[in-house]
């Protein structure tokens, strides 16, 4: 008898390490958002730089885009729900779309400025890098819609080299769409259904 | 026939295992958030802590964040280390539980 509620013991303490460990990992954050605001602030841009033929846009449409993020994501840190420690699986994450954003910020001005920017260069240079940014954080989190995000963006990396510069872009809208507005709506309802998925095993546990 | 290994008392204890397997996840935690995770109230809470900054299984660090206080906890080396081999010997003693 006394073996038996011993056994028990251990196995309670064994199943306790594991909930911890797995409750610590488990994210309520919420970042798909920030896939369907960059995708608008790209076609913002596209639009702008399309009607206007201001040089400028991009890089105005892109640094605003920057700050009302970086304010949105300081807001919701302080909100209660959102307050969670950090993990070294999203400070990885993080650092590869901060490494890409740096890249590209540097990149595309200096094209720019050195007069070797042209339509088939740019959509090919932000597609690969958004290819790498999607594809090592999806195999990062083993997320296969961000990993299949990442391969649209390849394609679209690629096709840009070749075809006329309206064709160009139109590969590069498309992209956009899929891989911002689309994969990012698709995010956000699988970040409520696991909010509501953890919400619900909350309530259990506390039952 | 093999020793059984003994638990580290310092580790079995319910709250301070909790504690340590939520740390061992993260980098650093709040104290609320832990008080959350683990819904245990301050004096609990914080005596156990103590008893794990204690044995130099966690470190504690205080600051303010916006003039708010902010108490972040850290798993050191040795407690990530005393997690490890409580649970080595905890899948050790469950085997010899189940074969015995």
């Amino acid at each position: 008898m006394t073996g038996n509620v011993e056994e028990q013991e251990l196995k309670d303490r064994l199943s306790l390490i594991e909930s911890m460990i797995a409750e610590g990992r488990r994210t309520t954050e919420s970042w798909a958002w920030t896939f369907v605001f960059w995708g608008v602030a790209y076609y913002v841009a596209i639009l702008w730089t399309a009607v206007y033929h201001w040089p400028w846009a991009w890089l105005v449409t892109m640094a605003g885009a920057w700050v009302v993020c970086m304010m949105i994501i300081q807001k919701k840190k302080k909100s209660p729900p959102e307050h969670r420690p950090g993990t070294t699986m999203g400070r990885a994450i993080f650092s590869i779309w901060m490494a890409m954003g740096i890249s590209l910020s540097l990149l595309l001005p200096a094209l720019g400025f050195s007069g070797r920017f042209d339509q088939h260069v740019f959509v090919a240079v932000v597609a690969a890098m958004l290819g790498v940014a999607n594809g090592a954080s999806g195999m990062i989190i083993r997320w296969k819609a961000q990993i299949a995000s990442a391969a649209v963006w390849w394609i679209a990396a690629v096709l840009a080299c070749f075809g006329s510069e309206d064709q160009c872009t139109a590969v590069f809208l498309v992209a956009i769409f899929l891989c911002q507005i689309v994969f990012g709506i698709y995010g956000m309802i699988e970040e409520a259904r696991m909010r509501r998925l953890h919400e619900q095993r909350q309530d259990e546990s506390h039952a | 026939m093999p020793e059984l290994p003994e638990l580290n008392p310092v580790v079995h204890g319910k709250l301070r295992l909790a504690l340590l397997s939520l740390l061992s996840g993260v980098e650093e935690a709040e104290f609320t958030w832990l008080r959350a995770k683990t819904a245990s109230t301050d004096g609990n809470l914080g005596a156990q802590l103590g008893k794990l900054e204690e044995a130099g299984y966690v470190t504690v660090e205080k600051k303010f964040v916006q003039r708010k206080p902010q108490t972040l906890y850290r798993m050191t080396e040795a407690g990530r280390q005393a997690l490890t081999e409580y649970v080595q010997a905890l899948k050790q003693l469950l085997g010899r539980a189940m074969s015995g």
